[in-house]
């Protein structure tokens, strides 16, 4: 009875030695793949699927062209900050970083400006100009433009032309847009005009604001007197409004899903939804956001570049990737998700006549200028939360408080 | 093996010896994977702490800030408890009731064990895009079935009155682990007790209460004491479900940590945060502790007081 | 105890509506996981797709390498088991059968680290495993399993409290030693309570997912989790790949416990006997 439970028992053991040596073996070779005498470099990404799949294309591109250098893709998908968080506070940061909250980050980021003087002024005008505005913070550069979205009206053909509305042009304003929105609704058929999200995302939602002359604070941080002014308190009170007449409805998360439904008329956002809109069967349109009155419309960009870790230790090497990365070929070869950000591409490609990307770079041009009340004011994050908090009790039916208090309420 | 001279000594030795050899393996784990970051946390509590750039030692300055300072802090906190208040209860009488439920010796109770289970198996992740797909208010799945049924569905996510209801239902989904630790509990009992029991004439309810009920009180006090570290724990349902929201109504303490820690990048405060927590849940275990020798009982400590009694 | 006709109706119908409750979000996640991407989001919704795409499946597989996740999944779930299963059944004893001192401040201490909450110590437990040289290695989810966790711990300690104390002492009588005590007559009788924690574990190690978050960086490390989430983006859900993938991701911790639920219906007294 002793021997064959000893047998079991070291059979046992057997199993698990050699399932820990195969899960140790398998990250030493991994280790050694850097000690081949290439500088091995890590290289964080947030996007996801197919994205993913292209990137490594590209990234696989770089590798064989430069045989010193080997870049490792690293994608954190949805969970990114937590991820990148964790790696920058235990200072084993990835050398290159996907990025766009720069504030929030600059302290562990390396500044670019002594790198891109080096590559001549013509390297820098290439890029879009209101895009580098995006990426630094105050005077430094932190990162280079990989790719930007502006935010643009989706609307739904079908709706439209069920309703019997002519497609709505550049140039139009918000009175058009309610007044269409009033014309689409229709309660049996749950069909609703308009939708933006009941929590927005007081970064994205400031780009409102600015479309009326407003914004959150002055050059000098100062929420009062701005955030409550009176421009700025007639733009909530027309996005309240048009909730109470039942022309728009808020939506639970971005309003993608919602679009999805064919039940939504207009929703503003980026050009993340482009394919997704396709595949789900959705017959839409862009158009510029509209007007307030003659003050043409703005809109926040969402940019997306690449930063290095201030604690990198191949910085001359980190930059070259990002060279490449942000180049004209890498450009090109991310056309199907990503908006291009340099003129030539944009050029070359013909993009200014594609009559969806062209909006996008419209509204681009008519944002220069503007920067986002997270790229003034020292602690963002906080506010951010508390701005979220009274936009919320702004548009939330349970609550629906006159903006004028509401905004007050923060700002002094 | 032993002459009989030296066996007493020896024994004494080795029994004294002996039961720290068994917990060897959880005390070497304590100190090389656990007590190391604890402290460390506790000495980020007491700095400025951002997560790259200067640290600055402030002493106490993040306790005070959280206590006199941050509204958020009392808010979080009572969502918290009063989320905790309604979870355990409602957790634990359903986890009875359906681990009750499936010893019942009917046909294809297999099924419905496994049936009762399955939603434990499922990620924390995927159970929060489960249950936010099927609650969107306009356009969710439940909504609609309850408007064929002619009932007009709440706003789950929007209105703050339902939002901790909202996420009741799809926390208490999980529930068939805690039904399983009792199952196993109760399927432990032996059947004479029951046999003798039902002999002297008591019914089913009797017998849940004089048999069952003291048997198991050992799990029962393994799951009150699991399950409100998880209710004031919880942090993957309210991060992906709500975030926090609507209005802040499930703002729970876990996301308050978590976004102090990875939001705002304040180390410091936010170690200072769980640590408070830490203690708070520490105090109520040891309460609950404490109150178990009043109602827990154990087959090991009875036969043993009963031998003392004795001996007497 | 005898059945009556009407008990068994009331305790049928009471299974039948606890069963909508844990079932339908199965069924729409089977639903949507089948639908066009165009079905997926028209309104009302349907319940029976024009035409069911069980291809979705094998897309949602192929996208990504699953193999390779289900492969460091199946290692990290095999290896953690194993090690709770000795350390715990150890550790749980030693509390539950001994006394000696510094006992209930050792067990309060083991308690207490149930209720460590995860952010804090992350970072500082980061910069443990990446001096270790254990960073985008299995190792870190492995490991620790062989020092127990408290959770089993003290699941086992309360089944063992549960059984009367004349058992080791007649063994120690008949000469027994210690640890012989415990591996030839507590272990045969752990059985159902150490199936359960395996179980239990399974799931657990499973569908973790903050934990290979952080510690995992390239894919070819990458678990089942992880690649589930990998379909979130900051922006957009792909609703049908996560549902697909989320029910394919059940079928073996399912397996698993059709397999133990013998085992755990045995009970304790069960195998005293």
């Amino acid at each position: 009875m002793n021997v064959p439970k000893k047998m079991k028992l070291f059979f046992l053991f057997t199993i698990v030695v050699t399932l820990l040596l195969s899960a140790c073996s398998s990250s030493d070779t991994n280790g050694e793949k850097a000690e081949d005498g290439k500088v091995k470099l890590r290289f964080a990404t947030w996007d996801v699927g197919d994205d993913v799949e292209l990137q490594q294309g590209l990234i696989d591109e770089f590798n064989a062209k430069n045989s010193d250098i080997e870049v490792v893709l690293e994608a954190y998908g949805g969970d990114y900050d937590t991820k990148i968080t964790a790696g920058i506070g235990a200072k084993d940061a990835p050398d290159i970083m996907y990025m766009w909250n720069y504030p929030q980050y600059k302290d562990a980021l390396e500044p670019l400006d002594s790198y891109i003087k080096d590559r001549g002024e013509e390297y820098k005008s290439n890029f879009y100009e209101a895009l580098w505005n995006y990426n630094s913070v105050g005077e430094d550069i932190y990162g280079l433009p990989v790719g930007y979205t502006t935010h643009v009206v989706y609307y739904n053909k079908d709706l439209f032309d069920a309703a019997g509305l002519e497609y709505p042009q550049a140039g139009w304003t918000w009175e058009d847009l309610q007044a269409a929105a009033k014309k689409l609704t229709n309660k049996d058929k749950k069909i609703t005009g308009f939708a933006f999200p009941g929590q927005p995302d007081p970064y994205d939602f400031e780009m409102y604001l600015w479309g009326n002359g407003a914004s959150y604070v002055d050059n000098k941080g100062k929420l009062d007197g701005n955030l409550n002014s009176k421009k700025s308190i007639e733009t909530f009170t027309m996005f309240q409004n048009m909730l109470e007449e039942g022309t728009a409805i808020t939506t639970e998360g971005w309003g993608d899903t919602e679009m999805k439904s064919g039940k939504v008329g207009m929703f503003i956002n980026g050009a993340w939804y482009l394919s997704a809109f396709t595949e789900a069967g959705i017959n839409y349109g862009v158009v510029e956001i509209p007007a307030f009155g003659n003050n043409p419309s703005a809109s926040i960009v969402s940019s997306s570049g690449i930063a290095m870790s201030k604690d990198s230790k191949h910085k001359e090497a980190a930059f070259k990737f990002m060279e490449f990365w942000t180049g004209e070929q890498a450009n090109k070869a991310r056309l199907s998700f990503e908006l291009p950000v340099l003129k030539s591409v944009v050029e070359s490609e013909k993009l200014q006549e594609d009559p969806i990307k062209k909006v996008f770079y419209n509204m681009l041009e008519q944002s220069e200028g503007y920067t986002p009340t997270s790229f003034v004011t020292e602690d963002w994050s906080k506010l951010s939360d508390e701005l979220s908090l009274v936009f919320e009790q702004i548009f939330n039916p349970s609550t629906r408080v006159d903006p004028k208090e509401a905004l007050n309420s923060v700002a002094k | 093996m032993f002459t009989k001279k030296n066996k007493p000594k020896k024994f004494t030795l080795v029994r004294k010896r002996v039961p720290f050899l068994f917990i060897l393996p959880w005390i070497i784990g304590f100190i090389v994977f656990t007590l190391g970051p604890l402290v460390f946390s506790l000495i980020m509590s007491l700095f400025d702490w951002p997560i790259a750039g200067e640290t600055k030692f402030i002493g106490f300055d993040n306790f005070k800030t959280m206590f006199t300072a941050d509204p958020q802090f009392y808010d979080s906190l009572v969502i918290t408890l009063k989320f905790a208040l309604i979870f355990v209860p409602l957790n634990l009488l359903v986890a009875l009731v359906l681990a009750l439920l499936i010893t019942q010796p009917i046909k294809g109770i297999k099924i419905f064990r496994t049936i009762f289970y399955l939603p434990a198996v499922v990620s924390g992740v995927a159970v929060s895009i489960i249950w936010g797909w099927m609650f969107n208010s306009e356009y969710g799945v439940l909504n609609y079935i309850l408007s064929l049924l002619g009932i007009e569905g709440p706003d789950w996510l929007i209105d703050p009155k339902w939002a901790i209801i909202t996420i009741v239902i799809a926390s208490a989904w999980g529930v068939g682990t805690m039904m399983l630790i009792f199952y196993t509990d109760i399927k432990g009992i032996p059947y004479e007790m029951y046999e003798a029991a039902s002999i002297d004439g008591a019914g089913p309810i009797r017998q849940f209460i004089s048999i069952t009920i003291p048997t198991i009180t050992p799990t029962i006090l393994f799951n009150v004491i699991t399950s409100v570290i998880a209710a004031l724990q919880q942090l993957t349902l309210v991060l992906l479900l709500t975030g926090g929201g609507p209005l802040k109504s499930t703002y729970f303490y876990g996301l308050f940590v978590y976004n102090n820690a990875f939001k705002h990048h304040e180390l410091g405060y936010a170690s200072a945060n769980a640590w408070f927590m830490f203690i708070i849940i520490l105090l109520l275990t040891m309460l609950i502790f404490k109150s178990s020798s009043a109602w827990v009982f154990y087959e090991a400590e009875v036969k043993k007081e009963r031998k003392g009694r004795k001996r007497k | 105890m005898k059945i009556t006709r009407k008990h068994k109706i009331i305790v049928y119908s009471i299974l039948v509506l606890f069963s909508l409750y844990f079932l339908f979000p199965f069924i729409w996640a089977f639903i949507t996981a089948i639908k066009s991407e165009a079905e997926v989001f028209s309104f009302p919704p349907k319940f029976v797709p024009d035409v069911p795409l069980l291809s979705n499946f094998i897309d949602a597989w192929n996208s990504q390498p699953f193999g390779t996740y289900f492969k460091n999944s199946m290692i990290v779930t095999v290896l953690t088991t194993i090690g709770q299963l000795i350390s715990c059944s150890l550790v749980a004893y030693g509390f539950a059968r001994y006394d000696f001192k510094y006992k209930n401040i050792l067990f309060m201490l083991l308690l207490s680290t149930m209720m460590i909450p995860w952010d804090v110590t992350m970072i500082p437990l980061y910069m443990e495993f990446n001096m270790f040289g254990w960073i985008n290695t299995l190792k870190p989810l492995i490991v620790p399993a062989f020092f127990g966790s408290a959770y089993n711990i003290f699941l086992l300690r309360q089944f063992l409290m549960n059984i009367p104390k004349d058992l080791e002492n007649a063994a120690r009588i008949d000469g027994a030693n210690e640890f012989q005590i415990f591996y030839k007559i507590f272990l045969p009788i752990m059985k159902a309570p150490l199936t359960l924690i395996a179980v239990l574990n399974i799931i657990l190690v499973w569908n973790d997912y903050l934990g290979p978050l952080i510690y995992l960086n390239d894919q070819s490390k990458y678990t089942m989790a992880l690649g589930l989430a990998s379909f979130q983006g900051v922006h957009e859900l792909q609703i049908i790949p996560i549902m697909a993938m989320t029910l394919v991701m059940i079928i073996p911790p399912v397996i698993v416990f059709a397999f133990a639920q013998k085992y755990i219906v045995e009970g304790i007294s069960g195998s005293i006997k």
